[in-house]
């Protein structure tokens, strides 16, 4: 790059050098070589051409403003213009014509002539490259074609100089030099950066172009000086072809520029808000997508209305109609509404721009119907055009505080209004049509906003609700017993369900004295998490209390009256209480509202079902009058199934599971060990269910005895 | 499977519920909407027809027991009548026929409310 760069503007120096020592020698020396003069013309355009192709290098600045394009433009002129005066005042001493051909009388002017013609040349280069891109600035198909036919025409216009002698004309040239200017007045239409002006750009741009076109019209006079026009004759005629057809195409083109920037200045406002409207809203889209923090989305709402539609000052509201206040997590304070059509509110302002909330508070009092109401109502943007003088502000003739115009705009969404976007102007009749748009459109993606990062705000809260409960479901685990009792005359075993994450299903067992061992099995009234809190008290109720009280009876009226104190009165817990002696095979069974013992013995096959009374649901004698004991002497082979109501109330449509399923189940399988008991019991309940979601918590509990076949101590 | 339906009516001074279908954790709190609409009124005499109740569950049960003590305390009473055998063994098992007065038929639970008076 840079080595090019080097090569460009050392060969264009190089063909300079060349030039004028060529020039010196002609100067003093007649030369008299055929086709010198073409060859020198071709050494000078190539020189250009190099320079042409050095500012290409060094600048790629396409995407400059065309503001700054002028400018450079402008300078350009200005130069040429300093230089072409100077010339003139300076030397005056002229070329001696013999033969159509010029002469410089002395060194001086052959100097001079070569410095005007190389800084020409140089700037008419840089000049020709604005003009370009100007004319391209986003570009139609036609225009670079019409601009390339333009560079054609001129460089054929200075091609057909090439042979004539410097005072010498020809027909071709005259006929390239108008249609050159002709495809310049067509090029000069090409004017499609100013649109895109802002209007302090329009401004300058105007300026701009008013000098230019004096600056250009100047130039294109002096040229014709004859000083001037000889100089650049004598250096080269394509050259100077070159130069008047730019300077020429520029005194047009920046005069139709300064005339169409004039016209564009009225519309420069309506644009540039139409752009910045544009603009906006891409940017609060993009935002709605990327920011979750509701202040600072509120925030940039507020001020693009305010920034948009040159509001006085801008507030949002939010709007609750439920209990679902605070979730966005903005602070401040919810004056109550009352509203007869839409029922109870509440209002929030979630942020304000350039107004407090007593002012907000003045022209919408809390206590009365006002155009909030109006608004939630009829869910259309409502304007005030003079609020002093409106009858829905009629308190406000006297007080001229508030004075000027107001857009209440309501935020829509799918469950109704959930916001209210308002903004005020000082003048009255300030918001016209296009400005309730805007604001409508800004309250839309606000709406969009808002309900996004609900939605996040709401699925962050779930998945923190789901981590607590697999935490809650872990420890509940734990609390149920991590390893069976053991015992030589006994089989156990035990599996329990929840419904859900937790259950207030609850099963134990407690080593007692004497050889005995406690087995609980209990159900806390509803489902989830209350029952699951219910059902760890249980737990510690039945471990402090069972190995006290090694009656069962005794036991459950205890444990009743440390429930009862703490537990709702619409909860209660059933629990079914039995004591094995483990040597002798006696089983003393008492029972709290629970579902009864299912024995599967010798002499019976039928349930045990004390008479008692559920935990909870009434205190002191009433309870312990109402508890019954039994007892069971235990043969090889019994077995007790101990179970919850979400075995025997497993429903299928309207059929349950009920006692009988549940005792041939058992009745069928009584051979078996106590293992398969159960799994035979757990598999004939889900399959009944047809293998669907439980819809209670499910606990059994199976104790097989076969210690007859041991010895009693 | 959830729908529940109660129904009221008015004998004398005594309020009839009339309870149908599925009495569970999700249809328990129009049972309760009914009881409160009782109390506010100030009829505390109540009688709840089980005829149409096909189930019951713990938090069904919970309702009766969240309104007794102040139906109770206003000296009047919940009686339940007419229970199915399935329904009957739910309130057994837990030991209710302690707790509250259970007729086979209205009838009797509405004379029992008027002997009580006289």
């Amino acid at each position: 790059m840079r080595l090019r760069r080097f090569l460009y503007l050392g060969g264009a120096s190089l063909i300079v050098l060349i030039v004028f020592t060529l020039d010196v020698i002609r100067k003093s020396v007649e030369l008299e070589i055929g086709g010198l003069m073409v060859i020198r013309d071709v050494l000078v355009i190539g020189g250009f051409a190099l320079v042409y192709l050095f500012f290409e290098l060094s600048s790629a600045d396409r995407d400059q403003s065309p503001v700054k394009k002028l400018g450079l433009a402008l300078i350009a002129s200005l130069i040429m213009i300093v230089i072409a005066v100077g010339a003139g005042l300076s030397h005056d001493q002229g070329f001696d014509t013999k033969d159509l051909s010029l002469l410089p009388l002395d060194y001086p002017t052959l100097f001079l002539a070569c410095i005007i013609s190389l800084s020409f040349g140089i700037f008419a280069v840089l000049i020709i490259r604005v003009l370009r891109d100007l004319v391209l600035y986003k570009r139609k198909r036609g225009s670079q074609r019409n601009f390339l036919i333009f560079i054609a025409l001129m460089t054929a216009g200075s091609a057909s100089t090439l042979m004539l002698k410097p005072l010498d004309s020809s027909i071709f040239t005259g006929i390239f030099f108008g249609l050159t200017i002709l495809f310049g007045i067509v090029n000069s239409f090409r004017l499609s950066w100013i649109v895109y002006l802002t209007k302090r750009e329009k401004i300058f741009s105007l300026i701009y172009g008013f000098f230019l076109f004096g600056g250009f019209l100047g130039l294109n006079i002096l040229i014709q000086n004859s000083s001037i026009s000889k100089s650049l004759l004598y250096y080269s005629y394509p050259l100077k072809h070159f130069i008047q057809s730019v300077t020429i195409f520029g005194n047009v083109y920046f005069g139709m520029a300064f005339v169409s920037t004039l016209f564009h200045l009225p519309t420069a406002e309506a644009f540039e808000r139409k752009t910045s409207e544009v603009t906006s809203l891409h940017n609060l889209s993009k935002l709605v997508t990327q920011v979750f923090d509701f202040k600072q989305l509120v925030d940039t709402v507020t001020s693009m209305t305010l920034q948009v539609c040159e509001a006085k000052s801008c507030w949002l509201e939010i709007i609750y109609t439920g209990d679902d206040i605070q979730q966005d997590g903005v602070q401040g304070r919810h004056p109550v509404v009352l509203n007869p059509g839409a029922g109870r509110y509440y209002v929030q302002v979630a942020g304000m721009k350039n107004i407090t909330q007593p002012e907000i508070d003045m022209l919408f009092p809390a206590a009365e119907r006002t155009l909030r109401d109006a608004v939630l109502e009829e869910r259309q943007p409502i304007v005030v055009d003079d609020i002093v003088h409106d009858s829905r502000f009629k308190r406000f003739r006297k007080d001229k505080a508030m004075s000027g115009s107001l857009v209440v705009v309501p935020l829509l969404s799918h469950s109704g209004v959930m916001g209210i976007l308002y903004a005020t102007k000082e003048t009255a009749f300030g918001f016209f049509k296009d400005d309730v748009d805007v604001i409508s459109a800004f309250a839309d993606q606000a709406t969009v906003a808002i309900e996004n990062s609900r939605l996040i705000s709401k699925s962050i809260e779930r998945e923190r609700l789901l981590r607590e409960m697999m935490l809650a479901q872990e420890m509940q685990k734990r609390l149920l017993p991590q390893s069976l009792p053991k015992f030589p005359t006994l089989e156990i075993d035990a599996i329990s369900t929840p419904a859900f994450e937790v259950g207030g299903d609850y099963y134990d067992f407690v080593q007692l004295d004497q050889g005995k061992l406690g087995i609980v099995v209990g159900d806390v009234s509803g489902k989830g998490v209350s029952a699951a809190l219910y059902m760890s008290e249980v737990k510690g109720i039945f471990q402090a209390l069972g190995k006290m009280y090694p009656s069962p009876k005794q036991f459950l009226v205890k444990a009743n009256e440390a429930l009862t104190g703490s537990i709702d009165k619409r909860s209660f817990v059933s629990l079914i209480y039995a004591v094995i002696d483990v040597r002798a095979g006696q089983l003393t069974i008492s029972r709290a509202g629970h579902c009864p013992m299912l024995l599967v013995s010798k002499e019976k096959v039928g349930y045990i079902r004390p008479q008692g009374m559920g935990m909870g649901l009434s205190d002191g004698p009433i309870f312990s009058d109402a508890m019954e004991e039994e007892r069971v002497q235990l043969h090889d082979g019994d077995v007790c199934v101990f179970y919850t109501d979400g075995v025997t109330e497993a429903r299928c449509g309207e059929d349950e599971f009920g006692y009988d399923r549940l005792l041939r189940t058992a009745e069928r399988c009584r051979g078996k060990p106590a293992t398969a008991i159960k799994e035979e019991i757990l598999e004939t309940v889900k399959t009944f269910i047809e293998h669907k979601a439980n819809h209670d918590d499910l606990t059994i509990v199976v104790v097989k005895w076969c210690g007859n076949s041991i010895p009693v101590e | 499977m959830s729908d529940f339906k109660v129904a009221q009516r008015e004998s004398n001074s005594i309020s009839v519920l009339e309870l149908k279908g599925y009495l569970d954790a999700h249809t328990a709190p129009k049972l309760e909407e009914a009881f409160q609409g009782l109390l506010k009124s100030q009829r505390f005499n109540i009688v709840v027809n089980c005829k149409d109740l096909s189930y019951i569950s713990s938090a069904g049960l919970g309702v009766f027991m969240a309104y007794i003590e102040d139906v109770r305390k206003n000296s009047g009473d919940i009686k339940l009548t007419n229970m199915s055998p399935k329904v009957f063994n739910v309130f057994d098992l837990l030991g209710f026929p302690l707790l509250y007065e259970i007729f086979k038929d209205e009838a009797e639970a509405v004379k029992k409310f008027f002997d009580k008076a006289t």
